[in-house]
């Protein structure tokens, strides 16, 4: 890894320096604008050839990774990629200056290698964690050079720009925190509490997450906006079943209920079988794993186990079933009380019109009734005060 | 010959008061509900707590009950917005606000212990079976009054509006798949066991068996239709408020209670007969009169007499 | 001039006027479209050409045509009770007005329930007693009114039309007079107790079907006392009705209104009207909801419409100077009519809240139907008065008829009797 002392060179010209051809570099900004499409300041341009030209201004922002008790699955996940060049992409627009499983050095000289990265980009470097950390009997179950993995994180992140707890282990305690977690396994957020911390949790995230929220940090300085469990929103705002493919079959009751049945089959929904997807933040049913279509774990008809979420992963049986939050009227389900029927205007207006000629009518016949006693005493009265100009009055 | 005014009187009473008074005295020895109890009442009973809104019940129905495709709302496919003349069986939910708590409700006839329909209905075309108690619909006997509908409490009987032969259409408890030995189509797939089927008086016990488990989990610590409305054979667990998932309030007597009074008066139609005996007697008295009067108005002026 | 005084004693045929008018040609085709729409709305189904949802199940044909216009033609039962079981001599004459108003009424509104019904091909049922739910208000109903309209009903108004072909139908009357009017004059009196007995039963029996609506139908009229209140309404409509048609019917057909009578009618009416709002309000009173009389609501508004609608001008007529001036008297009547068939109605409708957001409203094709049925039935009334002798006059007027037949129908035998008791054909014997 470049230990280089020279100001880091921005992307476009590191990559141009390394023969990278334009076309890979596009494909990736691609990627990251499906992985990202909104909430996420660079990708917020309209085409892939936008995003390119963004971040090909930024500086190579300078990433230390530290490890601690993990199964290294989450580095594992930014470096498989279908295409072999890819992960050369992504340690040509990264500079990955400290990386245990990558990094050539080991020993005294990958000690050396930290403590100079850590000084020579003091306040700029993204830390990223992946794993989580003992905090047992003063943290001796994980030790880096000697040194409780507790030590060693709180010194390199007081120097860190951004923190990033990538996986479900860094970002709440993941495996190693399952019952009884005997190691007192933490994330990182229950140890640096003075900083702002990233997570992205999931066994193991999306690698694109992960560059998302580099990249905005490297050209904009700044995090995207994050929820109440600091995870970015871009990513982790919905749940699975509100994005699944397979929510027709679940709105339509139609349920695989053994592995291998005829609705297994046929792809149907695997709520029954104990898919945790309901409750479950993460993007995998849009950002799918390894690039390719449709491989993520409904996808492939395993149920997913809820790996991003801290009460459901390693906690929850993994075929007991999660309550559906969120479901809203008239969408999905009719209310208890709906409205029926309407007023028809041509049926009011016939009875208004009905109603008006049969009071009219009234009115009328009130006016001309009279008894043959009251016309009469209208006679008699006429006869005793004839009026001149009545044709009937004699005299005329 | 004229009867005198107490001779037809002495009549009247001698013959029509013994009549009378047994039908009055036997108000306490005519059954207090319409219909018989059933021998052994099956229902089924629906915890909303375990309900998740999957619908397989609703397509259960649609298919067991052949149905045709509901396009009520709009054209949009089956997407009901209430029990209609498609739909026998309905999920609804109850969500008033975005953070509230929401509940589902599965509603569908509630096959009561003395239905309104049934003693609503004039010729016995809805009837309650005696053995398992269920409520159904024959087609030979309906006549299209539509009473069942504003007798219904709960708004279940629907009615075939757009067609000549137009039917009632409701849950009729899968009469078929029961007497084949199969439990009705909906509890059959529910995948928590929201809805069970059973008879009535173990229903009952489970219910009252999970209130006991779960103390203030279950609204008033109650099942609904244990007595409302004189008790119904498909019975409700809710965490909200009855009356907020659709179940009115409805007290314990049973509905066809209300026509009790009519029950009495019409109680081998002694008092109709009574009445009419009493107006008998006294037309022919007055007709006896009014032909006399008649006869002398005619020779005072000469014209043909009008009835 | 003294005052002249006018006594209705007899039924006189209103003649010398057209027969076809420009109104009875409105009435007929009203009444022809409402049968075609009729047989539109059997080849349609009911959804299609009514408002009627499953919510609000009953429509104005059953709740208009059939509960209020028969409360109307509960004339002939009302008054019949107050002039021949309480011996009330002087409302003889207005009887036949009474029972021809019933039977239009009677008849249009059980078309009506005809056309209303889903299913009419399964009515024989009602022949077959082993499948009637006894308990059932509307099976009672449906038993009951068609008995009625077909056997006591018709036979009351057949007196008339035997008068008429006694008159010109010569070679009939032998038949008519050596087995006809003995018959009649046998049966008469048991068929007319079978006329007052059946529309107690059935008018009552409307009022019995709401009370299976329990708590919908909101609690200043849902009462266990809903029948007796019913058929009480009937009462008093029928009176109004009937007052009200004499006096459009001697308006139109210039023929005398006699106060007194009307006036007698009038009184026994209020009578019946206030101490039917008495018993309301002591029945509301005891069940303890008067407060309900006062929460400014709609309902409470409809209450107090009807309340007021009713005793308003029952109180107003109750005073002798009102009664004997035509006008006053018409339109108190009109407001006392409309109040009852408002009571009638509401139970059913506007105050049946079935459930919050539900509406009903008619359609255009319904109110059609409904306002044709009425047609129907009012150029029935008219083509009757006019060819028998129904509407009421004094003796004079019959003279004048007389005289204006001699002139015009030459071949009528109009006195073919002599005086001696013996041999006097007369069917009131």
């Amino acid at each position: 890894m470049a230990w280089s002392r020279k100001p880091k060179a921005t992307v476009a010209t590191h990559l141009k320096r390394c023969g990278v051809p334009r076309r890979d570099f596009l494909q990736f900004c691609t990627q990251l604008m499906v992985a990202a499409p909104w909430g996420l300041a660079i990708t917020e341009k309209a085409t892939a050839a936008e995003v390119a030209r963004d971040i090909g201004k930024a500086r190579r922002p300078s990433v230390i990774w530290l490890h601690f008790q993990d199964c290294t699955g989450c580095s594992e996940t930014l470096l498989r990629t279908s295409k072999p060049d890819l992960a050369d992409l992504i340690l040509h627009v990264i500079s990955l200056d400290y990386h245990e499983t990558l990094m050539a050095a080991c020993g005294h000289q990958a000690e050396a290698a930290l403590s100079q990265a850590v000084k020579d980009n003091a306040g700029n470097f993204v830390l990223v964690v992946e794993g989580s950390i003992p905090t047992k009997d003063q943290g001796i179950y994980m030790k880096l050079a000697g040194r409780p993995a507790l030590n060693v994180l709180q010194d390199v992140a007081a120097q860190a720009g951004a923190i990033i707890a990538i996986g479900s282990c860094a970002s709440w305690g993941g495996i190693p925190s399952a019952d009884p977690n005997p190691t007192g396994a933490v994330g990182v957020d229950d140890i640096i509490k003075n900083k702002p911390v990233v997570n992205l949790p999931g066994c193991p995230p999306n690698p694109y997450t992960l560059l998302g929220v580099v990249f905005q940090f490297a050209r904009k300085g700044t995090l995207p906006e994050l929820d109440e469990l600091h995870r970015p929103k871009f990513a982790y705002d919905r749940v699975i079943h509100d994005h699944c493919p397979r929510r027709a079959h679940f709105d339509a009751g139609r349920f695989s209920l053994q592995y291998g049945d005829e609705g297994h089959r046929h792809g149907w929904c695997l709520y029954k079988l104990g898919c945790k997807g309901p409750d479950t933040h993460a993007g995998c049913s849009t950002r799918h794993f390894n690039e390719i279509p449709d491989v993520w774990p409904i996808g492939i008809g395993a149920p997913c186990i809820g790996c991003t979420e801290k009460h459901l992963a390693f906690r929850m049986p993994l075929f007991d079933l999660v309550p559906i939050h969120n479901a809203t009227p008239p969408d999905t389900y009719p209310p208890v009380h709906t409205a029926a029927g309407s007023i028809s205007a041509a049926g009011a207006g016939m009875v208004g019109l009905i109603g008006g000629a049969l009071g009219g009518a009234a009115w009328v016949a009130a006016r001309r009734i009279r008894s043959s006693e009251e016309e009469a005493a209208i006679i008699e009265a006429r006869l005793e005060n004839p009026d001149k100009d009545h044709p009937d009055a004699e005299g005329r | 010959m004229e009867l005198t005014r107490r001779e037809a009187l002495r009549g009247v009473v001698s013959k029509c008061i013994p009549v009378a008074t047994a039908a009055l005295a036997f108000p306490a020895a005519e059954a207090a509900e319409t219909v018989s109890q059933p021998k052994a009442p099956v229902g089924m009973l629906y915890d909303a707590t375990l309900c998740i809104g999957c619908k397989a019940c609703v397509v259960a129905c649609a298919e067991a009950n052949d149905l045709p495709r509901d396009v009520s709302l709009d054209g949009l496919h089956q997407a009901p917005e209430d029990l209609n003349a498609f739909t026998k069986n309905i999920i609804k939910l109850y969500k008033p606000q975005e953070h509230s708590p929401d509940s589902f409700v599965k509603q569908q006839c509630m096959h009561c212990l003395d239905p309104a329909c049934v003693a609503a209905c004039p010729f016995k075309a809805l009837w309650k079976d005696d053995g398992n108690g269920v409520v159904a619909w024959e087609p030979s006997r309906c006549i299209g009054c539509r009473y069942c509908e504003i007798a219904c409490p709960y708004h279940v009987p629907k009615f075939e509006w757009d067609r000549i032969n137009p039917k009632i259409v409701k849950c009729e408890l899968c009469g078929p798949r029961l007497a084949k030995g199969y439990e009705p189509a909906c509890t059959s797939v529910c995948p928590t066991h929201a809805v069970i089927f059973g008879p009535r008086e173990d229903l009952l016990s489970q219910a009252k068996a999970r209130i006991g488990q779960s103390p203030d989990k279950y609204f008033e610590n109650r099942v609904y239709g244990e007595h409302e409305a004189g008790g119904t054979q498909v019975l409700y667990l809710s965490h909200v408020p009855f009356e907020d998932i659709g179940l009115p309030d409805l007290g314990t007597a049973p509905i066809p209670g209300e026509l009790k009074w009519q029950k009495r008066i019409y109680k081998f139609l002694a008092l109709p007969l009574l009445m009419y005996a009493v107006l008998a007697g006294v037309m022919r008295k007055h007709w006896t009169d009014h032909r006399r009067e008649m006869r002398e108005e005619e020779e005072r002026t000469g014209l043909r007499p009008q009835l | 001039m003294k005052h002249v005084i006018v006594r209705w004693q007899r039924g006189v045929p209103v003649y010398a006027v057209r027969k076809i008018t420009p109104f009875f040609v409105f009435l007929c085709v009203m009444g022809g479209l409402a049968i075609v729409l009729s047989a539109y709305r059997e080849w349609a189904g009911l959804g299609p050409v009514t408002g009627m949802n499953d919510i609000y199940a009953w429509g104005i044909w059953k709740t208009f045509n059939t509960m209020v216009l028969t409360g109307l033609g509960s004339g002939g039962f009302s008054i019949g009770i107050a002039a021949w079981i309480l011996g009330r001599r002087d409302l003889h004459c207005v009887m036949r007005t009474a029972v021809l108003t019933s039977f239009v009424a009677y008849f249009s509104g059980l078309v009506a329930l005809g056309v209303d019904v889903g299913r009419p091909w399964n009515f024989y049922l009602v022949l077959m007693p082993w499948k009637w739910n006894a308990h059932s208000p509307l099976m009672e109903v449906c038993l009951c009114m068609p008995l009625y309209a077909c056997i006591p009903l018709f036979l009351e108004n057949t007196p008339p039309l035997i008068e008429r072909w006694y008159y010109t139908w010569p070679r009939f009357r032998p038949f008519m007079m050596r087995y006809l009017v003995p018959v009649i004059r046998a049966t008469y009196p048991y068929v007319v107790a079978l006329a007052y007995a059946l529309p107690m039963m059935h008018q009552s029996s409307l009022g019995a079907l709401m009370l299976l609506g329990g708590s919908r139908v909101h609690v200043l009229w849902q009462t266990p006392f809903l029948p007796l209140l019913y058929v009480w309404a009937a009462g008093f409509l029928g009176y109004a009705c009937v007052i009200g048609v004499l006096m459009v019917a001697c308006l139109s057909w210039k023929r005398p209104m006699d106060m007194n009578i009307l006036g007698v009618l009038a009184r026994i009416m209020c009578w019946l009207v206030l101490s039917w709002n008495a018993f309301r309000f002591v029945d509301i009173l005891l069940r303890g909801q008067i407060g309900a009389a006062f929460a400014f609501d709609h309902f409470s508004l409809l209450f107090w419409l009807e309340t007021l609608l009713l005793a308003g001008p029952s109180v107003y007529l109750l005073s002798g100077a009102n009664r004997p001036i035509a006008s006053r008297l018409f339109l108190a009547d009109l407001l006392i009519a409309i109040g009852g068939m408002l009571y009638r109605f509401d139970p059913t409708t506007f105050v049946f809240t079935a459930r919050a957001g539900a509406v009903y409203f008619p359609s255009a094709i319904e109110v059609l139907i409904a306002a044709g049925f009425v047609c129907l039935a009012i150029s029935a009334f008219v083509l009757a008065a006019k060819y028998l002798p129904i509407l009421p006059a004094a003796l004079r007027g019959w003279y004048d008829m007389e005289h204006y037949a001699r002139v015009v129908h030459p071949d009528w035998k109009l006195e073919t009797h002599d005086f001696s008791h013996h041999n006097r054909p007369n069917f009131a014997d």
